[in-house]
């Protein structure tokens, strides 16, 4: 295979993939929280219909608003593309590794953050700047848990880029046991819940203005702007899941860009996803939404196992 | 003893001292008694499964007693007899502190630094090949500052109880750690006392709440006029 | 003492900012040259019989310095030529372009001076001109107060700084810099260590760090804009050159651990604790200096960094350490200088640094908002702007720091990584409320509704300011390319190439598995925009658009009023944090008729400052009751004058026989 089209094919594959599965792993989350709650519930493929629902709609704009309101969502969009291009998903090394290493996942991350939580002071609207303040609190910790949980996977492998350290944990699985990696493993999944707005943190199904975090930020937002904004965070969902399991269990992903590997990567990418995501809505469905001032304490566990994690790297494992 | 591998073992005392170390930590940021109680089976749980490695790994056989007795009176009996005094008292949350949660929680990281220093200086100074378990030191250390940090910090008396508790599990866990266990006797002795300990004072729990219907030490400091 | 219009105020302005920018422009080019020549410029001004040869000495790590200083002194002189405009009615304009000058003067003069004379002279003349413009608006009794704690502060630092000469002097038998950097290394352990400490606290109070910050918010705002630009972009990081000059010039490199160390603890001090006090400001200005803080404590985190490794004997991640605290330098001189110049002309524009009074100036000034949405973004740290790149590269030379096994590394290495990481969300979370609560929203008072845009030379300014937070960002390699081969004299390694590479599109720290693409990353992010906006066209045809109000909970129309405050914004912060601010709230409402309806609530809210409470006030107050007693030998009579000087005499002749 000729290197630039295959860097070119590889990396539109991955891009389709997570934006093909981003709805459905959001589908598949309320599908199980509907079945916890003797629902039937709509159907999985339910988010594609309201995206596409949701993209041919008209767009309603506050005259308050100014002209980051109406770029926030393409650049949000675009942000988590980038994203999705530089965390392995079904195959590693991913061609575009060396753009980017975690550090700027993690900080692009916050770039989609920064403009969604201006744009909730744009309209001048009370919740928008509730949601703002409260996701850039939220956001104060949970990033910092975020770096120390996946430094820790990458002190263990010599580098921050993504797809060494999956690939030199792939090729090592005695390292994926060490003690230090299932703290940063539990820390990370106390961010995943809270970086993607999920109870018990916040609840992506909720419009009280009590509780709401997110959707407050987002109130706004109607038409084919939701839709991108939506569709975004899905798609940080499944980065988020797939960094969960890609970075602490690599099996099955692909280390060759033979359709043979990439088909078996992608199978294994999808159940681990998919159990992940069972698993999220599992413990959506079996706890209660935290007081907004319980939540840092919440957070700080992440924050602290994370940090511990690090530290144990030195103390124990090594 | 060649069934298992003795890295192998090394690496299972490594995970469990983690495990340990998460639930003492997590016993830090919650504010539920129940919570406490079970997490506090689950350290014993484990600070059992670490003494079984030591009698796999190394043969002390005189370790299995204290192990199997860890797991049945620690993990198993106290907490039952604990969760029955909740029951009684019907007190469920922990609501006093003179530190926040946050703090606490970082102050505990500084605890497990402050630990591991202290643990690596003592292992420095000490000759030859360290065995594995001698790794899980800087824990227990870390463990015995938890457990009076959070006897220090928090009010109620079954908290209390809970801190002196993981305080114990610290001081087992660096007997098997520098030792491999004390001397069997020490063990049985130690254990005797601490369910004494635990026994009276969840009687004295149960009177304080009788007394002055609150199980906050506070009030004890009324008994003076 | 309102001055009529005069033509000659106006001339002076203009020639005097002209000059100004001409000779700074000169300074960059000066700068340039020897970067790239990488030969020190060498000049003999004076030679004296007590102190020997007085000499101008500029090397590449002055040069950087130099450069910095320049390009932003000219980007400021073009500002000062709208700016200074407001003063023309009410101030002597010569007054001002001769401390303008001199300021600029003494600062190219402190980064080039090579003879503690000179430099300690032209550092007097900084903190002086300083001095006297902060309190260029000398009727508010704020701007005398900052100004003379500022004074003090600095005469203070200066102090140090001079027993840190003197102790040089007594072991090298001369002034010249020269002679310290050959004579440095080979100090016996307790004088180096000495000056290590005096330099610490000498250059830290310039510096600003915490515990010695107590001046700069106070200072910073008082002056005007442009000035409040010039001093927290490059003036407090002539600081940072004395302390690099210090402790890797005259001391390197064999120096021990606990200095990488003390410096590290101070660094992620002031980082951490700087943002948390700027989150709960709401005057512009003031919040811009409490970031000042954080960013010199990112910087130290590479000098920190630096020393430490460099102590431990790994001198290549010392110098990629040093390149990253180096690079920050220029990176917050831009994004800090183009900040400070937008918060000058929203005074300029509102007449208001209170955040809270402002809201809507988006849409009555663009240019200054976008252009301070570039300098808000960039020092949020986020891609694919400048400050990215530099905290990338901190992370990377500590994270790289941890396959050394060293006890002390261990524990310091996590917790400045953590406590960066915790800096970098927060400075996030701060400009997320300080430019959505000015810019975003409603106006909240009149000030804001009738805002104006400012004057195009301002515009301009901001954006060649903003040009460079892009180019700094997206294209590091000229930055690292320059201060690979300064950092690799400093620590006598050679760098060449190792940091960037392929014509700086890839930054690479050490290993060649971990690396960024900035250019190519800010491309992809560009091209990739097209996904939502041609996929969205696809499946939903062309955008439709529909204006309505603000949903305002059922209410008839939204007000200002129902927006979101800043105090507000950063209520769950204060909650986090509460043991580090401990704030106090004091709520007052007036009731009329019914408790429903109230005419007012005021509501009051304080945080205090640990430093001031448990530091400065225990030592004034010591200082307060010892001139007391010693008050009480004061008698007012000239005998007894006398007699002190004669008993003061006779023990000194008895003891010093």
């Amino acid at each position: 295979m000729n290197n630039v089209f295959g860097v070119i094919v590889i990396s539109s594959f991955q891009l389709l993939l997570v934006l093909a599965s981003a709805p459905l792993i959001s589908g598949i989350i309320k599908k199980t929280k509907a079945r916890f709650q003797r629902r039937r519930g709509a159907s999985v493929v339910q988010p594609y219909f309201d995206l596409a629902k949701l993209l041919r709609k008209e767009v309603v704009v506050s005259p308050v608003a100014s002209w980051l309101f109406r770029i926030t969502p393409y650049l949000v969009f675009a942000s988590t593309l980038v994203i999705a291009l530089l965390v392995p998903t079904v195959v590693t090394p991913v061609p575009l590794h060396w753009i980017g290493d975690i550090i700027t996942v993690i900080y692009l991350f916050a770039l989609g953050r920064f403009f969604v939580a201006l744009v909730g002071l744009d309209t001048g609207s009370a919740f928008g700047g509730l949601g703002s303040s409260r996701e850039m609190s939220v956001a104060s910790i949970i990033e910092p848990a975020m770096m120390l949980a996946i430094f820790t996977a990458a002190v263990t492998a010599g580098s921050t880029n993504l797809s060494i350290i999956v690939a030199r944990l792939s090729s090592t699985p005695v390292a994926m046991l060490n003690p230090a990696h299932l703290l940063a493993f539990s820390g990370l999944f106390i961010v995943t819940i809270a970086e993607t707005g999920r109870v018990p943190v916040d609840n992506p199904a909720t419009h009280l203005e009590l509780t709401m975090i997110h959707e407050a930020m987002i109130l706004e937002y109607s038409g084919r702007y939701l839709a991108l904004i939506e569709w975004a965070s899905q798609m940080k969902l499944v980065v988020f899941l797939a960094l969960l399991s890609n970075m602490f269990f690599p099996v099955g992903i692909a280390t060759t860009w033979s359709p043979w590997a990439l088909l078996v990567g992608s199978a294994a990418f999808f159940c681990k996803i998919i159990v992940l995501a069972v698993i999220v809505a599992v413990v959506e469905s079996t706890n209660a939404k935290l007081r907004l001032f319980r939540v840092p304490e919440f957070l700080m566990v992440a924050f602290i196992l994370s940090f511990l994690a690090l530290i144990l790297f030195f103390i124990i494992g090594a | 003893m060649g069934i298992i591998h003795l890295s192998t073992i090394g690496l299972l005392i490594d995970i469990f001292a983690a495990a340990i170390l998460v639930t003492a930590v997590l016993i830090v940021s919650s504010r539920s008694l129940v919570f406490y109680i079970r997490l506090f089976a689950l350290q014993s749980f484990f600070l059992g499964a670490v003494a079984l490695l030591v009698v796999l790994g190394y043969g002390e056989t005189h370790i299995l007693i204290a192990a199997f007795l860890t797991i049945a009176v620690k993990a198993i009996a106290l907490p039952m007899v604990l969760t029955r005094v909740i029951e009684r008292i019907q007190v469920r949350k922990e609501i006093e502190f003179s530190i926040n949660i946050t703090a606490s929680l970082l102050l505990c990281a500084g605890m497990v630094i402050l630990s591991d220093s202290v643990a690596q200086s003592i292992l420095s100074s000490q000759r030859g090949e360290a065995p594995a378990v001698s790794r899980v030191l800087s824990v227990s250390i870390a463990m015995m500052l938890i457990g009076l940090f959070i006897m220090m910090t928090r009010k109620k008396a079954l908290t209390q109880i809970i801190g002196l508790l993981t305080m114990e599990n610290g001081v087992f866990l660096s007997g098997l750690s520098i030792t491999y266990g004390m001397p069997l006797i020490v063990e049985v002795g130690i254990f005797f006392d601490i369910m004494i300990a635990v026994l009276i004072l969840g009687v004295f729990v149960f009177r304080i709440n009788k007394t002055f219907e609150t199980i906050s030490i506070d009030s004890l400091r009324n008994l003076r006029h | 003492m309102l001055q009529p219009l005069n033509p000659v105020n106006r001339a002076v302005k203009n020639l005097g900012f002209m000059i100004a920018l001409i000779s700074s422009i000169a300074g960059c080019v000066l700068s340039l040259s020897i970067l790239l020549s990488g030969e020190p410029l060498h000049v003999d001004v004076l030679q004296t019989r007590m102190f020997g040869t007085i000499a101008i000495h500029a090397d590449r790590l002055s040069a950087f310095f130099l450069g910095t200083i320049s390009f932003l002194a000219a980007v400021v002189s073009i500002y000062s030529l709208g700016y200074a405009t407001e003063f023309l009615q009410r101030r002597n304009m010569v007054w001002l372009v001769f401390l303008y000058h001199a300021f600029l003067l003494s600062m190219a003069g402190v980064v080039m001076a090579g003879h503690t004379v000179l430099f300690l002279f032209v550092w007097e003349v900084m903190s002086l001109t300083t001095y006297f413009l902060i309190n260029y608006d000398h009727e508010d009794p704020a701007s005398r107060r900052a100004a003379f704690l500022y004074v003090v502060m600095t005469h203070i630092g200066t102090a140090f700084l001079v027993v840190m000469f003197m102790i040089l002097y007594v072991y090298t038998g001369s002034f010249s810099f020269e002679a310290f950097t050959s004579a440095g290394p080979r100090l016996p352990a307790v004088a180096q260590s000495l000056i290590f400490l005096c330099a610490t606290i000498g250059f830290g109070i310039k510096a600003g760090i915490i515990p010695f910050h107590i001046w700069l918010p106070e200072a910073h705002p008082a002056a005007p804009s442009n000035i409040s630009a010039l001093m927290s972009g490059v003036m407090i990081k002539t600081g940072i050159y004395g302390m690099v000059r210090v402790f890797f010039d005259f001391l390197g490199p064999e120096i021990p651990e606990w200095w990488g160390i003390l410096i590290l603890i101070l660094a992620v001090t002031s980082s951490v604790l700087g943002v948390l006090y700027a989150l709960m400001e709401h005057d512009l200005k003031r919040l811009l200096a409490f970031h000042s803080i954080e960013n010199i404590g990112i910087i130290l985190m590479g000098v920190g960094a630096a020393l430490l490794f460099s102590s431990l004997g790994n001198k290549t991640l010392a110098a990629i350490a040093l390149i990253a605290g180096l690079y920050h330098v220029l990176n917050h001189a831009m994004f800090k200088g183009l900040l400070f110049l937008g918060a000058g002309s929203v005074l300029h524009g509102t007449r208001s640094r209170n955040i809270e009074e402002l809201g809507g100036l988006i849409k009555k000034m663009p240019w200054t908002s976008f252009f301070f949405l570039i300098g808000a973004v960039a020092i949020s740290g986020l891609p694919p702007l400048n400050g990215f790149v530099s905290e990338w590269l901190t992370f990377q030379a500590l994270l790289l720091g941890f396959h050394i096994s060293d006890l002390a590394v261990k524990i310091a290495v996590p917790v400045t990584v953590a406590l960066l990481a915790l800096t970098g969300a927060l400075a996030a979370a701060c400009f997320v409320k300080a430019f959505g609560i000015t810019f975003l929203g409603l106006p909240r008072s009149d000030h804001a509704e009738h805002a104006h845009e400012s004057s195009p030379t301002m515009i301009t300014a901001m954006g060649l300011l903003a040009m460079a937070c892009v180019v700094f960002g997206v294209a590091p390699g000229l930055v690292v390319s320059a201060l690979d081969p300064l950092a690799s004299s400093l620590l006598g390694v050679n760098l060449s190439g190792q940091v960037a590479l392929n014509g700086g599109m890839l930054l690479v720290p050490q290993s060649t598995s971990t690396s960024i693409a900035p250019p190519v990353l800010t491309a992809l992010l560009m091209a990739i925009i097209v996904v939502p906006l041609l996929g969205g066209y696809l499946i939903g045809g062309k955008l439709r658009k529909r204006v309505a109000m603000t949903w305002a909970c059922g209410l008839q129309k939204i007000g200002p009023q129902m927006q979101y405050t800043a105090t507000g914004f950063s209520k769950p912060i204060r909650m986090i944090f509460s043991n580090i601010y401990r704030a106090t709230h004091e709520i007052e409402i007036s009731e009329e008729t019914s408790p429903y309806f109230r005419a007012s609530i005021t509501y009051e809210l304080k945080t205090e400052s640990v430093f001031l409470k448990h530091l400065y006030e225990p030592v004034y107050n010591f200082i307060i009751v010892s001139a007391r007693m010693v008050r009480r030998i004061q008698t007012g009579h000239v005998q007894s004058y006398l007699a002190y000087i004669f008993i003061t005499l006779v023990l000194l002749l008895l003891f010093a026989r």
